[in-house]
C-alpha cells in the first residue's frame, strides 16, 4: 500500500510517469522530448542534404569549367562527364534513399569514387578536389563527432597516399609546392571538425527546443489544472450544493448526479492530460492501468476478459468506475489479490473488479468521494453497480452492469 | 440555532452556501469572508458558533488560521472544506485542531447534519492511518515532529509548551510555521 500525500493533502498513489498528474511531469515529458527528437531527424538530415547537394552541382560546374577553359582534351572532357554523372547520381541515389546518408558503405564508396577521379585528372592538385570534399558532409555531420573524425583522417591519409604514388611524384623541393600539398591535406579535415561541430550543436538545440516545449506544455497543463480547480470546479460544487437542497425529484437527482460527474470528469482530465482516452478501446485503458497498478501495489493484480467495442461517452464512464475501483483496493483494501474481470453476459457489459482485503470501513469515512462518484457515473450510464464489502479477509467486490 | 460563519475564496460557493443555509431550519448563515483579512474583522462582528473553513484559499494557510482560531478561550467549532479528500486530511486537520472535514461534492442535507452533529460536540474526522501519519511526518523537520505528536493527541499549546520546556509564544509561532509548510499547493488529483 504506497498511499501517500504529496504537497498538502491530495491522495496519490505513487504510479509510473504518466498515471499521474504528480509524477506525470519529467517522464512524460522525457517521452515527449524523445518524440520530438525522432520526428526532427529526417528534418535535420534535410538541411544537410541541401548543403551537400549545393555543393556538390557548385564543385562539378567549377570542376567542368577548369577542365574545359586549359586546353581540353579528350581525357579532360571525358573526366569531367564521368564527375558530372557521378555527382548527379550521388545525388538523386542520396535523396531517394535518405537512409543512405547515415550508412558507412556509401560514405565509403563515395570517397572512393571521388578519389578515383581525382587518380584519374593525373594530379593531386586536381580540379575535382572540391567535388572530393563535398563526399565528407554525410560522414562529418550524420553520426557521432568521433566516427566523423575518424572517417576524416581515413579521407586525409588515403588522399596523401594518393598524391604521393600520383605520375610525377610530390614537389618536396619548392616551398610553395610543399604549402600547397599541406594545404590540400588539412583542408578535408578541417571540414570534417568544422562540420561535425555544428552538427553536435545543432543535434543539442534541437533536443533543447524539444525539452522547452514539452515544459511548456506541463506548465499549461498545470495552469489549466489549477484554473480549473480554483474557479470550475469551485461553481460546479456550488452549483450542486444548491441543486442538492431542493427537494429530490427525479429531475434534480440526475441534474445532480450529471455535476458530480463533472467534477470527477475535470479531475480525471487533468490528471490524464492529452491521453486521448475516447479514442482508446475500454481494454486497451484497463489493461495499462492494470499494469500500472501491478507494478506499484504490493498486490497482485491482473485482468481478465476483453470488453466489446463500445461508444466512447460509455467508454470512459466504465473506465473511471474500473479505475476508482481498482484504486480503491491497491490504497485502502490491504488486499493481496485483485481481480478485474470484463465479460459479456446477455449482451450486457458486465465488469467485476474483487479484492480479497479488508473489506469495507463499518461507516463510511466523511468526505469521502470515490464512491460517490462511482454510483453518480453508474447512475448517469443507467448502469447497474453492486458494491460488496465482507469483513476479516472476505474483501470487496464491485460489480457493474452495463445494459446493451 | 446554529449560527455559521463561511471563508471560501470562491464567491460562487460563498453565495451557494449562504443560500443552502439560510433556507434550512435551525442554521443561519451570519458571515462570509473571501480571504484571511476580511475573515477576523467578520469574526468578531458576528461571533459564530461554527466556521466553515475552504480548506485550500490561494495566499493564506487555512490550517494556521484554523489553529489559531481554535486556541482562542471563546473558539467556535471549525470544519474544514475541501475539494479534496485523502487520508493526510485527517492528519492535517487534526494538527489544526478541526472539529470536521466535508468534502465539497456533500450533497445539502449530509452537509446540514455533519454541521449539527459537529456543534453538538462530535468530531467528525477522516479515520488517522499509520501511513498517512508518517508521510505528514515525513515532510516535516526532525526537530518538529514532537510538535506533531503532541498536537495529533490534542494536547493544548500551554502544555506543549511545558513539556518542550520553551516560552508558549515560541511554541505557537513553531505550530504556526509547521503549518504553514504543511498547507502548501495542493497537486491535482488523480484519476
Amino acid at each position: 500500500m504506497s498511499s501517500t500525500i504529496i504537497r498538502g493533502g491530495v491522495p496519490s498513489l505513487r504510479l509510473p510517469p504518466s498515471a499521474t498528474a504528480s509524477a506525470a511531469g519529467p517522464g512524460e515529458a522525457s517521452d515527449r522530448a524523445q518524440a520530438t527528437r525522432h520526428a526532427a531527424r529526417p528534418a535535420a538530415d534535410h538541411s544537410w542534404f541541401a548543403l551537400f547537394a549545393l555543393t556538390r552541382i557548385g564543385a562539378v560546374l567549377a570542376a567542368v569549367a577548369l577542365l574545359i577553359a586549359d586546353a581540353a582534351t579528350v581525357g579532360d572532357l571525358g573526366l569531367a562527364a564521368v564527375a558530372s554523372g557521378w555527382a548527379c547520381a550521388t545525388i538523386v541515389a542520396y535523396a531517394l534513399r535518405p537512409a543512405l546518408q547515415g550508412k558507412l558503405v556509401a560514405w565509403v564508396l563515395d570517397a572512393a569514387a571521388v578519389l578515383a577521379l581525382i587518380a584519374a585528372s593525373g594530379d593531386w592538385r586536381s580540379a575535382v578536389y572540391l567535388l572530393a570534399l563535398t563526399a565528407l558532409i554525410f560522414p562529418a555531420t550524420a553520426r557521432s563527432p568521433s566516427l566523423a573524425l575518424a572517417f576524416g583522417v581515413g579521407f586525409t591519409a588515403a588522399y596523401g597516399a594518393l598524391a604521393a604514388a600520383a605520375e610525377g611524384g610530390l614537389h618536396w623541393a619548392s616551398t610553395a609546392g610543399l604549402e600547397t600539398f599541406v594545404a590540400h591535406l588539412l583542408v578535408p579535415l578541417l571540414v570534417v571538425v568544422a562540420l561535425a561541430y555544428a552538427a553536435a550543436l545543432m543535434r543539442r538545440l534541437r533536443a533543447e527546443q524539444a525539452r522547452g516545449n514539452a515544459l511548456a506544455v506541463e506548465a499549461e497543463r498545470r495552469r489549466i489544472g489549477r484554473e480549473l480547480h480554483d474557479s470550475a470546479k469551485q461553481r460546479v460544487h456550488a452549483a450542486g450544493l444548491v441543486l442538492s437542497s431542493l427537494d429530490p425529484a427525479p429531475a434534480v437527482r440526475q441534474a445532480t448526479d450529471e455535476l458530480e460527474c463533472a467534477v470527477a470528469d475535470m479531475d480525471a482530465s487533468v490528471a490524464d492530460p492529452g491521453l486521448p482516452q475516447q479514442e482508446r478501446t475500454l481494454s486497451a485503458q484497463l489493461t495499462e492501468r492494470v499494469r500500472q497498478l501491478d507494478a506499484v501495489a504490493d498486490a497482485t493484480v491482473t485482468l481478465e476478459g476483453a470488453a466489446p467495442e463500445l461508444p466512447p461517452a460509455v467508454t470512459s464512464d466504465v473506465y473511471r468506475i474500473a479505475a476508482e475501483a481498482l484504486t480503491n483496493a491497491a490504497r485502502h483494501a490491504r488486499a493481496s489479490r485483485i481481480e478485474t474481470v470484463v465479460a459479456v453476459d446477455d449482451g450486457d457489459l458486465c465488469l467485476t473488479v474483487r479484492d480479497d482485503g479488508r473489506g469495507l470501513p463499518p461507516t463510511v469515512r466523511p468526505g469521502t468521494q470515490g464512491l460517490r462518484s462511482m454510483r453518480a457515473r453508474a447512475r448517469a450510464l443507467g448502469a447497474d453497480l453492486r458494491i460488496v464489502g465482507g469483513r476479516g479477509g472476505a474483501g470487496t467486490v464491485v460489480e457493474l452492469r452495463v445494459p446493451r | 440555532m446554529i449560527r455559521v460563519a463561511l471563508l471560501d475564496d470562491h464567491p460562487a460557493l460563498r453565495a451557494g452556501l449562504t443560500t443552502v443555509l439560510q433556507a434550512e431550519p435551525g442554521l443561519v448563515p451570519v458571515g462570509a469572508a473571501g480571504d484571511a483579512a476580511a475573515f477576523w474583522p467578520m469574526l468578531h462582528r458576528t461571533r459564530p458558533d461554527l466556521v466553515l473553513l475552504d480548506y485550500h484559499v490561494p495566499g493564506d494557510s487555512t490550517l494556521a488560521l484554523c489553529h489559531e482560531l481554535k486556541s482562542r478561550p471563546t473558539a467556535p467549532a471549525v470544519v474544514m472544506y475541501s475539494a479534496y479528500a485523502d487520508a493526510s486530511l485527517g492528519v492535517l486537520a487534526r494538527l489544526a485542531g478541526a472539529d470536521g472535514v466535508v468534502h465539497k461534492g456533500a450533497r445539502a442535507p449530509e452537509l446540514f447534519e455533519t454541521l449539527r452533529r459537529i456543534h453538538a460536540g462530535e468530531q467528525l474526522l477522516p479515520p488517522l492511518s499509520p501511513s498517512a501519519i508518517a508521510e505528514v511526518a515525513g515532510e516535516v523537520d526532525a526537530d518538529d515532529r514532537p510538535l506533531i505528536g503532541l498536537l495529533l493527541h490534542g494536547t493544548p499549546t500551554r502544555e506543549i509548551a511545558e513539556v518542550l520546556h520553551q516560552d508558549p509564544k515560541t511554541v505557537r509561532r513553531r505550530i504556526d510555521g509547521l503549518l504553514r509548510d504543511l498547507a502548501r499547493e495542493p497537486v491535482l488529483p488523480t484519476a
